[in-house]
């Protein structure tokens, strides 16, 4: 609200380019807000890519599914949690109970795929457990289209969704929750890992799985407690984007993928790197076509693009560790 | 390692037996096939429209089937929406099956391709909702019963021109054949009447934020949007519009008729004008699918699997007739019979094929209060003018 | 059902070539491309505007599917060696993207997601091969696979094929050995590149139509599959490879079990059979050709990890 009157004052300014109007200001804040929230909801789901990433250092392709099944338990408990109360109170706390067992049974879910797919594949090659990972991604989204049917569902939001206006620019309550719960992922996820003596075991795994067992640590259990975390922000995110997007069999696909492509360019196994490429992409999807009056179906070339080009410049991705190699 | 092998090719064989002892001891009974989209991203429509042709065969089955004694039988394949797939499922249905019609396929890429195949092996094939306007000038084979974009388009367009007083309009479609063949359409005829479309927005397949395009319209600021997408795609651009605070009335198509746009949009579809199928007037034909759909589904049937519903129920008609008059099933025959289906009374409306296999079909007009269309009249355009038929 | 079975082997044949190609890349180069769709697809549209615009014959498109392919295999290929892994992946994957995404919004050339139909059939010496007959076409995609195999094994023998080994299984030794890395990485790229060029032409020219919806992230996973279900390094494995995942993906058409059984259950299926491949053998079916340098070449001893 306090912006409203700069932004009212500035709405017939527009950002000009040799004499032809290119977009307003008011426009430009409304890109910016929606690349920002498009790019918090990949941010979520890069999240918990990027937790698996690091560790085990494969494409949990998987991972996508496994955000769609959180989805999927959510909106069943919500509704049946809710009944038919009003908006209130308690469907926000319907909403966190149905979340948190989502969350619960996600975790196990990711647990049991580790030990079934992943995990006699750990001495394989690096490929290996990709293509199992691919099956696995196959069976879930096939078996949530054959229980739950093809058609979107309507998740309904458990809190009054009416937008807020900012002068011209418009943003909702949903908006707002998507970005503050990612960056407190972030936040929680980075001390969890920098602080804690489990943190302090994953990242030794990550590094050497050989070595952290010969200092005692269980790399089985720290391997199936990232899978575990992994899966529970997979629904986390499911469940938050469902909000918006509606539920359905494919939904982790498409947004899974662009989720992974930034946490790569974020720089694998990295959190705020994670987070920042989710971001980016966002804003980039926007302005790419936002600004320069692309044609918008050319938005994934534009995203792509800039992101092949940003990694050409920093190979590591843009928080990623430059590894000395040796032979 | 040979071993292994070994045992792979030796379980496929196995597993393969029970099909070929079963292709020996063929029935007597006539298959007709459906092809669609049953996985993958589209699978909603393939699903829906199977649905349709289950319950019409199941129905005609209960009824006695042909001659009173020999029913038929519907062989379903998945097409994904591809072209390899949908070839594939062609040459199982055509060489395996030996069907002697195909209901499908949905989508207009793989219509395409499937329709130059049924048309050199000479099967007749009806399609629920491939609109593409060079679909039917395939071959004789080839029909549909839904209309072309090229008509639902040209309806929309003098329609939004002449009797809604639009001036400007803005698109926003999905870069999918159906959506764009509308987009065309409309904006060939809105701009032929002397409208323009000041800003068309495209989309991808599987895109779920619509927010810069709509942005992008917003500040163009059109009269109206023209939005002529699939349903789950249509209820997310509503929601994300009020989002966004835009008051510009939609106008839609025919993914409108699907009654689940009112589940995932609620009241957002208030005041949505859209071009669907003609209503028929003191007909319960149409409820009583709707119900009989529901009660058996679980879901509503979208404007496809009505048409698939008068699509099969016309396919099974003309072998009926044929097997009256022969004896037997002859493809040239069923497709004789098909093409002269004359003022079949289906459930989206009097079905009639024009010569090259094109649905003869009016349009409706429907305004949506809150969650419920109201009809506002069947449309139709001839000579380049819009016709009110009622 | 015969007929079926030969489809089958056609759709192979394709793919084949495609996995012959990723199978340089990645099996020999080590490095983990995700792009064989986008190369596909350029070839597809090649041949499909070429013949369809401009009236081509279908032999007159091929070298510029081959070329226009290898081209963006050199495009893609010189920039991206300074990625590894996974990153070299995602720029990969996003170049496959690009292509797709292109093709589906440049209507004035590829007519976007209508895309093009009515490709004329090959005519060999006044015999038209006809894609519905089967026979004919089969034996000329068998033919360019076996011309491919012969070359790439030939290739794989040459001084080429073992800088590449010595590349992928360390890089830092292969230069100091004096391999130039930078080149033999680019040669793999563009080889790779242009056999899926030409696959993409043989699909454009079997389906006769072509539309940007084939040419999805998913092929290029489909076709690393194949490579490595079959086993990396090994050509014969590539082929294979992509008989196998083609006869699993048409299993339920092919034994008429697709009428009876729902799609979803048919996708469940090749999920659970990949899985279950990958845990009973991770090195592939066949594993990597291993030889014996000095002596005469030595054969298959897959399974020995």
């Amino acid at each position: 609200m306090l912006f409203t009157p700069v932004f009212s004052c500035y709405r017939t300014v527009q950002f000009s380019y040799e004499g032809e109007s290119i977009v307003g200001i008011a426009e430009f804040f409304q890109h910016l807000m929606n690349g920002l929230t498009l790019g918090g909801i990949y941010a979520l789901i890069a999240l918990g890519y990027t937790m698996v990433y690091g560790i085990l250092k494969f494409i949990n392709f998987a991972h996508g599914d496994v955000l769609m099944v959180g989805a999927y338990v959510g909106l069943f408990l919500f509704d049946l949690f809710r009944g038919s109360s009003p908006l209130g109170l308690w469907t926000i706390i319907a909403f966190f109970i149905a979340m948190i067992i989502s969350m619960a049974f996600s975790a196990l879910l990711g647990m049991f795929i580790e030990r079934v797919a992943y995990k006699p594949l750990r001495k394989a090659t690096r490929l290996a457990p990709l293509l199992s990972a691919i099956g696995v991604s196959f069976i879930l989204s096939n078996s949530a289209a054959w229980m739950f049917g093809t058609h979107s569902r309507k998740f309904n939001y458990p809190f009054d969704n009416t937008p807020l206006h900012l002068g011209d620019v418009v943003i909702t309550p949903h908006q707002v929750l998507i970005l503050v719960v990612s960056l407190a992922m972030m936040i929680i996820l980075k001390l969890f890992i920098d602080r804690t003596r489990m943190g302090k075991a994953m990242r030794a795994t990550s590094l050497d799985q050989g070595t952290a067992m010969l200092m005692g640590i269980n790399v089985n259990r720290i391997i199936s407690l990232t899978f575990a975390i992994g899966s529970a922000l997979a629904a986390v995110g499911g469940i938050l984007i469902a909000l918006d997007f509606k539920v359905y069999a494919t939904m982790g696909t498409m947004t899974g993928l662009k989720a992974f492509v930034a946490a790569v360019v974020g720089g694998i196994g990295n959190i705020s790197g994670a987070m920042f490429g989710g971001i980016l992409l966002g804003l980039l999807e926007t302005f790419g076509v936002a600004i320069f009056g692309i044609p918008t179906g050319l938005k994934d070339t534009i995203a792509f693009g800039v992101l092949i080009i940003i990694l050409l410049v920093k190979p590591e991705g843009l928080f990623g560790k430059v590894e000395k190699e040796k032979v | 390692m040979k071993k292994s092998l070994f045992v792979l090719l030796a379980i496929l064989a196995v597993l393969s037996f029970p099909a070929f002892a079963q292709g020996g001891g063929e029935s007597a009974s006539p298959k007709i096939g459906f092809m669609g989209p049953m996985s993958g991203d589209y699978a909603n429509y393939g699903v829906l429209s199977n649905n349709s042709a289950m319950l019409a065969v199941e129905q005609f089955n209960a009824k006695g089937g042909f001659g009173g004694k020999l029913p038929v039988v519907l062989v379903t394949e998945d097409s994904e929406g591809r072209v390899e797939k949908g070839l594939s499922s062609i040459e199982k249905l055509s060489s395996s099956d030996k069907i002697v019609g195909l209901i499908g396929p949905v989508l207009t890429g793989t219509s395409f391709a499937v329709g130059e195949r049924v048309q050199n092996e000479g099967i007749v094939m009806i399609s629920p909702s491939a609109t593409h306007a060079d679909i039917t000038n395939i071959g004789d084979y080839v029909f549909r019963t839904v209309v072309s974009d090229g008509l639902q388009g040209e309806v929309a367009g003098h329609y939004f021109y002449d009797k809604l007083g639009y001036r400007t309009i803005g698109v926003l479609y999905a870069k999918n054949d159906y959506s764009q063949g509308l987009y065309e359409g409309m904006s060939a005829a809105f701009e032929a009447a002397g409208g323009k479309v000041t800003i068309a927005e495209a989309f991808n397949v599987g895109d779920k934020d619509f927010k810069t395009q709509l942005t992008r319209i917003r500040s163009a600021n059109p009269q109206a949007i023209y939005i002529p997408n699939y349903t789950a795609e249509m209820a997310q651009i509503l929601e994300q519009a009020s989002q966004l605070g835009m008051k510009i009335p939609f106008l839609s198509c025919d993914g409108f008729s699907n009654p689940d746009i009112y589940k995932l949009a609620g009241e957002f579809t208030n005041g949505v004008i859209y071009v669907g199928p003609a209503k028929v007037k003191e007909s319960p034909a149409f409820s009583t699918f709707v119900s009989q759909y529901t009660a058996k589904y679980g879901v509503g049937p979208d404007s496809f699997a009505t048409n698939a519903y008068d699509g099969t129920n016309i396919l099974l008609a003309a072998m009926d007739k044929v097997y009256k008059a022969s004896g037997k099933f002859d493809r040239k025959a069923i497709r004789d019979a098909v093409a002269a289906t004359k003022d079949y009374p289906g459930v989206s409306g009097i079905v009639n094929f024009a010569e090259n296999g094109d649905l003869v079909a009016y349009q409706g007009l429907y305004k949506v209060n809150k969650t419920t269309p109201e009809y506002l009249g069947t449309f139709t355009v001839v000579d380049g003018k819009l016709v009110q038929i009622d | 059902m015969f007929n079926f079975f030969l489809l089958i082997l056609i759709y192979s044949g394709i793919y084949a070539l495609m996995a012959l190609g990723q199978n340089i890349i990645t099996g020999y180069g080590g490095m983990l491309s995700l792009t064989q769709a986008g190369f596909f697809a350029i070839g597809s549209y090649a041949t499909a505007i070429l013949t369809t615009r401009f009236g081509w014959s279908f032999w007159g498109t091929l070298p510029v599917a081959f070329l226009l392919s290898a081209l963006f295999g050199l495009l893609i290929g010189l920039p991206t060696l300074r990625l590894k892994g996974d990153y070299l992946a995602i720029a990969t994957l996003g170049f496959g993207e690009i292509v797709r995404n292109v093709l589906n919004n440049w209507d004035s050339l590829t007519n976007g997601p209508m895309g093009i139909q009515k490709i004329p059939m090959p005519i060999l010496f006044g015999y038209t091969i006809n894609p519905y007959k089967k026979y004919a076409f089969l034996i000329m995609i068998f033919i360019f696979v076996l011309i491919a195999y012969l070359l790439f094994q030939r290739l794989a023998r040459s001084r080429m094929g073992r800088a590449l080994t010595a590349v992928r299984e360390d890089e830092i030794a292969a230069q100091a050995m004096g391999i130039n890395i930078t080149k033999y990485k680019v040669y793999a790229f563009i080889l790779g590149a242009s056999v899926a060029g030409i696959a993409g032409s043989l699909q454009a020219t079997f389906t006769l139509s072509v539309t940007p919806g084939t040419y999805t992230f998913m092929v290029s996973v489909m076709v690393l599959c194949m490579v490595v279900l079959g086993g990396m390094g090994n050509f014969k494995a590539s082929i294979l490879g992509a008989f196998i995942i083609q006869l699993i993906s048409y299993f339920p058409q092919l034994t008429g079990l697709s009428g009876s059984i729902p799609a979803q259950f048919q996708q469940i299926l090749f999920g659970l059979i990949l899985v279950v491949m990958m845990i009973w053998r991770p090195q592939g079916i066949l594993g990597r050709e291993t030889r014996r340098y000095g002596g005469a070449a030595g054969n298959g001893k897959g399974g020995a990890q």
